[in-house]
């Protein structure tokens, strides 16, 4: 899907986090435009995760603002960003682990339903077992983008890592959000998990339509996948750009072949990730 | 002779007249069902009539007609049924190829048939199709029925199916008469189907076959099992095989039985047993992966079930060898067990294209399932020799479906073993463009068929080996590399067995493990290890292995018994070209890749160095470093070996 360059969907304006002394996340501005494959990359602990959490809603930036279509969303909460179309999914699974596959993805379009307690209870005369009908249909057709029929009622826990992350993206996905934030959906997996999740990605954005931005530590998933990204060392952005201009960058190489760094022992961001 | 029941198929003796008959007289009888988005969705007769003048107007509207062929290719679904009909409803030939042929074996068939269009189910055949069908190949139109991940193309013969059935929607609608005129036009006597075969040696023929002759045929088999539109089948098998084209497009529109199509390869089972069909059909490797499944699952249960599960097993077991059954077993396990893999409903199975071994026969019998071995050969429609219920011999095939097929053993020699000849009347009409080999096969009526077998007491037929197989040590003695590796296949731990010995002084055997089982295996015995080569390679496991040999070889005269062995750090793939698609053993193909291997088997040596590189699906490649010890049995006279 070819980009929106027009105005930017998202917006990180000089943004600075703080936990007591250890900066996380020191000025970083970056701009995601409509359409885009957006990715984040960065040495352990550059504050990639970080990023994404003030995105979501998760963490408050100390300084700096985050724009969402224009709009300040800096105060706004992780449940009201939700509401907006931002959806993500977590480095460490974060399934229910005793209920069925499902039953975890219909979690997913929770935010969506409108019966609430008392109509629930009136299942059948209260519209509640219409509206889940309803959502049954979408989470069938995620089920089916994501072609995971075969585990559709097994317990989350019993899968297999890779079977689980592909999980935890159909429930973000369940939510149809406009912008999703991906943080590390390859870790662990092995190659062809790898290729599938690739294609998944590159399928929601380009066919959904989706905004996605991403963390991922495989430079050549990264490197292919990719429209545009954006670097991280010890909190600071050192290079934004086409995957190719990216690659050329030195101080990028310097980041991840680790010379010249200047500061020796543990450096400043390494406690949050 | 037609069965009286069957009395309409005269007159409307292509499935398109057929098909228009049953939506006049059941329009809203339910026939197809397929599962999708979690759900089953129904067909009446009406729907699937109306599915298939849809496309028939569609190849029409692309200039397809008489004699052209059609390509399908993907997996079973209502759209493969139906466009084959609409094919066969402008006179064109439906050519069904397996999805998971590689790109030369679809590039072959497409070019070697002129096929002028495809249909194809999604991107990943259409990716096949593009690759293999050069532009310089009749294909003027691929039809693609899944929309996701087209759009990075731009070929101009890509049409999207629903594009080109809405548009033949609007003809359908202006046109009401043309229909009819088409289907008036088609003719019993006319090719309607190409089938390939499955190619053991070289690039695979096509078989023609009339639509005329193919109902005839179903007709005769629908009435001597008694099939009709109660029964439920479930198509899991490759649509392009033949056996799969007379089950779920000829046999349904014959007899009016239901057809169900299953969500994905990985829901099979829990589809089946949601529908719990009444009759099924699998490859022999099939039953057996069923209950090597149930086997494995049960090492897996607590102390108790295995218990219960052996105990109830024995008594079933017994119960079947006294030609009763054991109300105890199958309180205890069997019924559960019957329900839980689908078999509830099932009035019999049938088991074709190989041997299967007495084991598994009698496992299933004891769960209360029939399994009847049934033969036959794409230029014979398939199948046209059957047991009867009841007729339990674990080595034959049954005989002649009815009188009028006919059987007999071409040049037998004085154990009466030769080459079984067979002549049916519904049999195919020749080799699509192979005047030559119609020539060579068909001799005054009789399919030659390059099986070797022979005929029992009992009438029943015994097919031993292609005859072409047959092979002979350097003694002179001839044996039947097959018939060893069937037995050896039998065991729960052997997935996969090639017997070497021809032009040799004794027979060896190259062996793949069954990885679920023996890693199982493994486990209990707390042994670790990484990968299939790594497990193969390990002494417990050629102690297990040897073990098993040894007990087929003490069923063997003494010269056929295999004297060494090797554990192959794969599996043999039909990807690689070492099986075919139907999995059948491509000896010329082993012979020469595993040369290396063969040769040090014949040699001094007590193992031998393996570094190669094998290529995975997806394109990557592996290197893989290793030696496998060449293992002597302990029983057998060492003969090339001093020490």
């Amino acid at each position: 899907m070819p980009a929106d360059k027009s105005a930017p969907i998202l917006e990180l304006d000089n943004v600075s986090l703080r936990f007591g002394g250890v900066r996380a996340m020191t000025d970083v501005s970056a701009k995601v435009y409509k359409g885009e494959l957006f990715s984040i990359i960065g040495p352990n602990g550059a504050g990639k995760t970080s990023t994404l959490n003030c995105v979501s809603g998760r963490y408050r930036p100390t300084t700096g603002r985050i724009l969402h279509k224009g709009v300040d969303i800096t105060r706004l909460g992780a449940n009201k960003r939700a509401d907006l179309g931002i959806g993500r999914t977590f480095q460490n699974l974060a399934l229910f682990s005793g209920m069925t596959v499902l039953d975890n993805i219909l979690i997913g379009r929770h935010h969506l339903m409108g019966a609430g307690f008392a109509r629930g209870m009136l299942y059948w005369v209260g519209g509640a077992q219409q509206e889940e009908a309803q959502h049954r249909a979408t989470v069938e057709e995620i089920i089916d983008f994501l072609e995971i029929q075969h585990i559709r009622n097994e317990h989350a826990g019993t899968l297999s890592y890779g079977l689980r992350k592909r999980v935890e993206l159909a429930r973000a996905v369940a939510l149809k959000p406009e912008i999703i934030l991906l943080d590390e959906p390859m870790a662990g997996m092995n190659l062809e998990e790898k290729e599938d999740m690739a294609r998944y990605i590159v399928d929601l954005n380009e066919e959904w339509g989706m905004t996605v931005v991403m963390i991922e530590h495989d430079m050549g998933v990264v490197m292919d996948l990719s429209h545009r990204l954006m670097v991280l060392d010890f909190g600071r952005k050192i290079a934004e750009g086409l995957p190719d201009e990216v690659q050329a960058n030195d101080d990028v190489k310097r980041a991840y072949l680790g010379q010249d760094h200047g500061v020796a022992g543990a450096p400043a961001g390494e406690a949050v990730t | 002779m037609i069965p009286a029941r069957f009395a309409h198929v005269e007159a409307n003796d292509t499935l398109p007249k057929l098909l228009r008959y049953n939506a006049k007289h059941h329009a809203d009888d339910i026939v197809l069902r397929e599962k999708e988005f979690g759900l089953w969705r129904t067909f009446t007769w009406a729907d699937y009539h109306e599915r298939t003048k849809l496309w028939a107007i569609a190849f029409r509207s692309l200039g397809i007609g008489q004699n052209d062929a059609i390509a399908i290719i993907g997996d079973s679904r209502p759209d493969w049924v139906a466009s084959a009909v609409g094919a066969h409803a402008v006179k064109a030939l439906s050519l069904g190829i397996y999805q998971d042929a590689l790109d030369s074996e679809v590039g072959y068939l497409l070019n070697f048939a002129g096929a002028k269009a495809v249909v194809a189910e999604n991107e990943e055949q259409v990716d096949k199709i593009l690759r293999a069908a050069g532009n310089e190949s009749a294909l003027t139109a691929i039809i693609y029925c899944d929309p996701r991940g087209m759009r990075k193309y731009d070929d101009p013969r890509l049409v999207s199916r629903d594009a080109l059935l809405d548009a033949a929607r609007k003809t359908a609608a202006a046109e009401p008469a043309l229909w009819d005129s088409l289907v008036d036009a088609t003719s019993g006597d006319d090719i309607a189907v190409l089938c390939s075969t499955s190619g053991t040696t070289t690039h695979p023929k096509l078989v023609s076959i009339t639509s005329g002759r193919f109902i005839r045929h179903a007709a005769t088999y629908c009435n001597l099992v008694n099939l009709g539109p109660d029964d439920e089948y479930v198509s899991i098998l490759p649509m392009a095989w033949v056996v799969e084209q007379f089950q779920a497009l000829y046999q349904p529109i014959v007899c009016r039985h239901k057809l169900n199509f299953v969500e994905g390869p990985a829901t099979v089972m829990a589809d089946l047993r949601e529908i719990a069909p009444t009759f099924m059909l699998l490859a022999p490797r099939s039953w057996e992966q069923i209950a090597a499944n149930v086997r494995a699952q049960m090492m897996d249960a607590t102390r108790f079930k295995q218990k219960v599960f052996d105990l109830g097993l024995k008594l079933g077991l017994r119960a079947v060898e006294r030609g009763s059954k054991s109300g105890l077993a199958q309180k205890l396990v069997l019924r559960a067990l019957r329900d839980r893999l689908g078999f509830s409903r099932l009035r019999f199975a049938t088991t074709g294209g190989a041997a299967m071994g007495p084991d598994t026969f009698k496992f299933f019998m004891a769960m209360g399932v029939p399994l009847l071995q049934v033969y036959g050969q794409t230029e014979l429609g398939g199948i046209y020799c059957m047991q009867k219920l009841g007729e339990v011999d674990f080595d034959a095939v049954g005989t002649g479906l009815t009188g009028d097929y006919k059987l007999r053993i071409g040049d037998a020699d004085a154990n009466g073993v030769g080459e079984i000849v067979a002549s049916h009347p519904y049999m195919f009409s020749g080799y699509y463009k192979n005047e030559e080999a119609t020539k060579a096969d068909m001799r005054d009526g009789w399919m030659h068929t390059g099986d070797a077998g022979f005929i029992k007491p009992t009438g029943q037929l015994v097919v031993i080996d292609r005859l072409k197989d047959l092979a002979a040590l350097s003694s002179g003695e001839r044996f039947s590399p097959q018939f060893i590796e069937n037995k050896l296949k039998f065991s729960a731990y052997i997935s996969e067995a090639v017997i070497l010995g021809d032009k040799r002084p004794f027979p060896a055997a190259i062996v793949c493990i069954r990885f679920p089982i023996v890693s199982k295996w493994a486990e209990q015995r707390r042994m670790s290890f990484t990968t299939y080569s790594d497990l193969s390679s390990r002494k417990e496991v050629y102690d297990l292995v040897a073990g098993e040999i040894a007990r087929v070889n003490a069923t063997l005269p003494e010269a056929q018994r295999a004297r060494k062995f090797i554990l192959l750090y794969k599996e043999l793939d039909a990807d690689d070209g070492e099986l075919t698609r139907t999995r059948k053993v491509r000896r010329g193909v082993i012979a020469e890749k595993y040369a290396d291997i063969i040769d040090a088997i014949y040699s001094d040596a007590t193992e031998v160095k393996i570094d190669t590189e094998i290529a995975f699906q997806d394109g990557t490649r592996q290197r893989i470093r290793t030696s496998l010890p060449i293992a002597t049995l302990a029983d057998a006279k060492p003969q090339a070996r001093s020490a």
